[in-house]
């Protein structure tokens, strides 16, 4: 399934024939010599639903840039849909929607006439229908009574819609939205949600990237998690959630905390971690049932003991040592 | 800490390197430099295909062209001629401002655009950016025309001297003629200079060459004298016509650039229509009328002309040394009055023609102060102060020094002019 | 290959797309008030110029004036002339540099640029597109000087045969169209600075700055073409064969210099279109 001249698709996983977006060794080191995307190796699924997470500054948008051939990779290659990029993106880019690093319109013109502009530069578009190509996609993002008006006068909501109705312009084959609930309120994060669950149903394959994993974590197939320019983690949703390290906590007497310790040490557990009233490391390969009997085997003072396997969020907290939201 | 294993991992492919070569940067960076280097050639191209030196002409010797171009028919052409002085004069005090500008010929470069039908009929038209100043000679009538202050001026003989032009223009089909319109044009200046030949000098043969697109044969006439200031003279001489294209007049003090040089630089021997050659006063114009009177001209004006020394001489006009070193004394002059722009004491020096290698250019002078006297035109030039830009103080008077030519205007009234270093005019005058 | 046997049928362009894009350009260059206002502010220089001259027609100031504006009075035709002369040192650079400027640095700083992109728009397509947008600009640019001169002078002064500036007089029909074609020579001298101002357009997501370089460059050219210790490298200068419009007022206009000032205009148009394709072509859309 690997095909060693062109080496295109990666070892281990699917071939980037049936992969809607697959990079290799993907990096991207501006002038100033920051490296934005340090070699990443991202597979998308095609009929995924890929949310792409990672504080701001993380290198999401540099690689959603060069996936769709507006920042030429330093090294690495990219392809979409099959074909790949920059040189592919006359034959691919139509059959892709996109939204990055928010809206951006002609504030002069009317939402339907910047629609329209976008349209009229398709060279596949067919210009009998884009009237009613741009008014189908005005109504599904519940823009269509502010079609008629300037795009300035439109709220950071509204900008938004426009953006996603600009994407929804034609049937696409895969979507690429960056950051699509930015400004949204909490309804209309909502409903970009549901749309995108929508576009899913019916095979559109939907890279969606966000800092707020909470906002897609529930759409989400699959998950890529960026930090500084790495991928930190990839794969299907339910197998990421699964394979996180589960943490094993001991609730005990103060006076017994280093007992515990020095038992949780003695069976291999790593990443110790005491508070005034217990200690947590990680279990790894050690069954919980052991540790317990080896606790009481000690004589600790067992109060409670608990095994938590992590949320996503909590995997990215463990993988980055850091929240969300923080730009680096 | 760690990437999960199996889905991340991967091995860095080789780019298919043609691919890369023809989208990379770098080949596309070329794109500008081919265009530049083609434009760059496109515009030097002509030049160097040009000075292919040797144009196959037949070989001839110095004294037969020399012949030739005394000899050959004045014929019709029109064209565009580049004039340049590098006399080594001070600045003058004005720029472009005032649109085509006679004074401009003494220094700096100027275009004009000429058209003669050979005869007594011609058009010379000095180019401004936006400006214009024609001078239009239709036989024994002439007219200058300032497009910068649409003013005319209208020069013609008496009845009497017309008649007399019309028997004189019948004898001689064309010779000298006696309205002398024209700005300096390579033609005159060219058979001027083969005049000279005859004034102590070695004519030799350069290089062949072309001018204005046409194959030229290059006559040098060297002066044996090594007093003056003249280096050479290099006329070009049209193969076909015999026509002076282009003359070069050399400073014996500079060997890189000639110190005057009047060329054509595109050039037809078609006759020109009729309604160049014509002028009627446009409506509107200012015009002024200046009945010219015309001169006595001797029987054999045309076997005498171009020999400066065989010339009879106005009263008061002596010329000391011969050929190259002759200096002209005329005194008696009212400098002042010459200054001021009286036009019948800037005629009254006939050796500045001569030696100023152009008469066109010294008419020219003379026919441009009187406008100046009358105040309207070229504004806020003032000949005064022009006389003081171009001449130093010195122990006789005030002395013009130019690369070719030098003027001495003494206190007590006298002008001495030659070829020759100002200090030798110094001498002269102290004598 | 399994890359490409995977990929669903390729939408092809259709026939006559660039033209659509052609137009949704020029809309969008010739619907935007900020341009209108420029057009509006070039077409009242002859407006004004030729009020003050009808006002000032009988004072001892009738006929005084720089270039062709003492003829005006005389002949409506020369408000045409006039008024492009007065405009070429800096107004109609100013308001082409404008325009050029914009051209692409305006969408990148609008962020309009990456979705156009990704649309996708070919970027070579692209670029031709903006240019063909500015050049349209500086045709109506000129067209509107040209047009509101002839009717105020034909309102103010009358049209009648002209007299060139060789002191010939030439019929009406043949002075209208000595005229013409000096609106003409003066348009296509501006395809060079929309070169500089689509190649400064490039460089930049500062839109202003690519104006101001445009124009600054004009200027500087209009400059160094006066000084004459630079006289050797004036024949390459943008602005040296600007004033050669007056061609079309002498006796027997020169091909030649006229042919030498439209080589010029294509020199510099070979060049910065070259460059502003290779930059354009390479750069990272990063806004």
């Amino acid at each position: 399934m690997t095909d060693p001249t062109t080496g295109a698709a990666p070892s281990g996983a699917a071939p980037v024939a049936s992969l809607a977006i697959a990079t290799d060794g993907l990096t991207k080191r501006f002038r100033s010599g920051q490296v934005a995307v340090a070699g990443i190796d991202l597979h998308v699924p095609r009929g995924a639903v890929y949310g792409f997470i990672g504080p701001n500054g993380s290198g999401k948008t540099t690689t959603i840039r060069m996936l769709l051939g507006l920042v030429r990779p330093t090294s690495g290659r990219a392809f979409l849909l099959g074909g790949e990029m920059p040189g592919a993106g006359a034959d691919v880019l139509p059959r892709v929607g996109a939204l990055v690093e928010g809206p951006a319109f002609h504030p002069y013109l009317t939402g339907s006439a910047n629609l329209a502009r976008l349209d009229a530069s398709d060279a596949t578009a067919d210009p009998r229908t884009a009237r009613r190509r741009a008014d189908e996609a005005l109504d599904r993002v519940g823009l269509g009574a502010a079609a008629g008006k300037p795009y300035r006068q439109y709220s950071l909501g509204m900008k938004q819609r426009l953006g996603l109705a600009a994407a929804l312009l034609r049937p696409r084959e895969l979507l690429v939205l960056d950051e699509p609930t930015n400004g949204l309120d909490p309804q209309g994060t909502r409903e970009v949600r549901n749309l995108v669950r929508e576009l899913a149903e019916n095979g559109t394959t939907v890279l969606v990237s966000s800092h707020l994993l909470a906002e897609i974590e529930q759409v989400c197939s699959h998950v890529g998690i960026m930090s500084g320019g790495h991928l930190l983690l990839q794969g299907d949703r339910a197998e990421l959630v699964a394979r996180g390290l589960p943490r094993l906590s001991v609730q005990t007497s103060p006076e017994h905390v280093g007992a515990a310790a020095e038992v949780l040490t003695g069976l291999g557990l790593t990443d110790l971690q005491t508070t005034g009233a217990g200690v947590s490391a990680l279990l790894g390969a050690v069954p919980p049932e052991k540790v317990s009997a080896a606790l009481v085997h000690a004589g600790v003072d067992l109060l409670g003991l608990e095994v938590r396997r992590p949320n996503l969020e909590q995997i990215f907290v463990e993988l980055t040592g850091e929240g969300f939201d923080v730009a680096r | 800490m760690t990437h999960s294993g199996a889905m991340t991992e991967s091995r860095r492919p080789a780019a298919s390197p043609t691919r890369r070569a023809l989208s990379s940067p770098r080949t596309r960076w070329a794109v500008p430099v081919v265009a530049a280097v083609a434009v760059g050639l496109a515009f030097a191209a002509p030049p160097l295909f040009a000075s292919a030196d040797d144009a196959g002409l037949p070989t001839i010797s110095p004294e037969e062209l020399a012949a030739q171009v005394a000899s050959a028919e004045p014929s019709p052409l029109s064209g565009t001629v580049v004039y340049t002085a590098r006399l080594g004069l001070p600045e003058l005090p004005f720029g472009d401002v005032g649109g085509a500008n006679p004074v401009a010929l003494l220094g700096g470069s100027s275009t004009m655009r000429v058209w003669s039908d050979g005869g007594d009929r011609s058009r010379v038209a000095l180019l401004g950016a936006t400006s214009e100043f024609s001078v239009v000679q239709d036989g024994p009538e002439a007219w200058t025309y300032s497009s910068t202050d649409d003013a005319v001026v209208h020069y013609s003989l008496d009845a009497a001297d017309a008649a007399r032009y019309d028997e004189l223009t019948a004898q001689a089909e064309a010779g000298d003629l006696p309205v002398q319109g024209d700005l300096p044009t390579p033609e005159e200046a060219g058979r001027q200079a083969v005049g000279m030949a005859r004034l102590s000098s070695t004519v030799t043969l350069d290089a062949q060459t072309e001018v204005a697109g046409r194959p030229a044969y290059q006559l040098v006439v060297t002066p044996t004298s090594d007093t003056t200031l003249v280096g050479r003279i290099v006329v070009a001489v049209d193969a076909e016509t015999s026509t002076p294209l282009r003359v070069q007049v050399w400073a014996a003090s500079d060997t890189k650039t000639p110190a005057l040089e009047i060329g054509f630089t595109d050039v037809s021997f078609a006759t020109p229509a009729d309604s160049v050659l014509a002028f009627s006063a446009p409506a509107g114009a200012s015009t002024r009328e200046v009945v010219v009177p015309l001169p006595d001209v001797p029987e054999d004006a045309a076997a005498t002309a171009s020999d400066g020394s065989a010339k009879d001489l106005p009263e008061g006009v002596t010329v000391t040394g011969t050929g190259w070193d002759a200096v002209v004394e005329a005194s008696g002059l009212d400098v002042a009055a010459l200054v001021a722009g009286d036009p019948s004491a800037a005629a009254s020096l006939p050796g500045v023609d001569k030696t100023f290698g152009s008469q066109g250019a010294a008419d020219l002078y003379s026919e441009f102060v009187p406008e100046e006297g009358s105040g309207s035109p070229m504004g806020d030039l003032d000949t005064t102060a022009l006389y003081d830009t171009l001449t130093t103080e010195v122990p006789e008077g005030r002395l013009l020094s130019s690369a070719l030519l030098s003027v001495l205007v003494t206190d007590d009234g006298r002008v001495l002019v030659g070829a020759v270093p100002g200090a030798t005019l110094q001498a002269l005058a102290a004598r | 290959m399994s890359l490409v046997e995977t990929a669903t049928p390729v939408a092809r362009p259709l026939r006559g797309s660039l033209l659509r894009l052609v137009r949704s350009e020029l809309r969008l260059v010739l619907g935007r008030r900020r341009n209108l206002v420029l057009l509006l502010g070039l077409a009242l220089v002859p407006l004004l110029l030729g009020t003050v001259l009808f006002l000032s027609q009988d004072t001892a100031l009738d006929g005084q004036g720089p270039g062709f504006v003492g003829r005006v009075t005389g002949n409506g035709l020369f408000l045409v002339v006039a008024s492009l002369f007065l405009c070429l040192p800096f107004l109609l650079p100013l308001t082409i540099g404008i325009a050029s400027g914009d051209a692409i640095a305006g969408e990148a700083s609008a962020g309009t640029l990456r979705y156009l992109l990704t649309v996708p728009v070919a970027r070579g397509r692209l670029l031709a597109v903006k240019a063909v947008g500015a050049l349209t600009f500086a045709a109506a640019a000129v067209a509107a000087i040209a047009i509101v001169g002839i009717v105020a002078g034909a309102a103010f002064f009358g049209l009648r045969g002209i007299t060139l500036l060789s002191g010939t007089t030439v019929p009406l029909g043949d002075g209208i169209l000595r005229i013409a074609a000096v609106v003409v020579y003066v348009g296509l001298s501006m395809t060079g600075l929309v070169a500089v101002g689509l190649f400064f357009s490039t460089l930049t997501e500062v839109p202003v700055g690519a104006m101001a370089a445009t124009v600054v460059t004009a200027i500087v050219c209009g400059v160094l073409d006066q000084l004459p210790q630079l006289a050797t490298i004036a024949p390459a200068l943008l602005t040296h064969h600007w004033l050669d419009f007056a061609e079309f007022l002498r006796l027997e206009p020169d091909w030649g210099v006229l042919g030498q000032g439209l080589a010029l205009q294509a020199a510099w148009v070979a060049i910065f279109g070259a460059l502003a394709w290779s930059r354009f072509t390479t750069a990272d859309v990063s806004s």
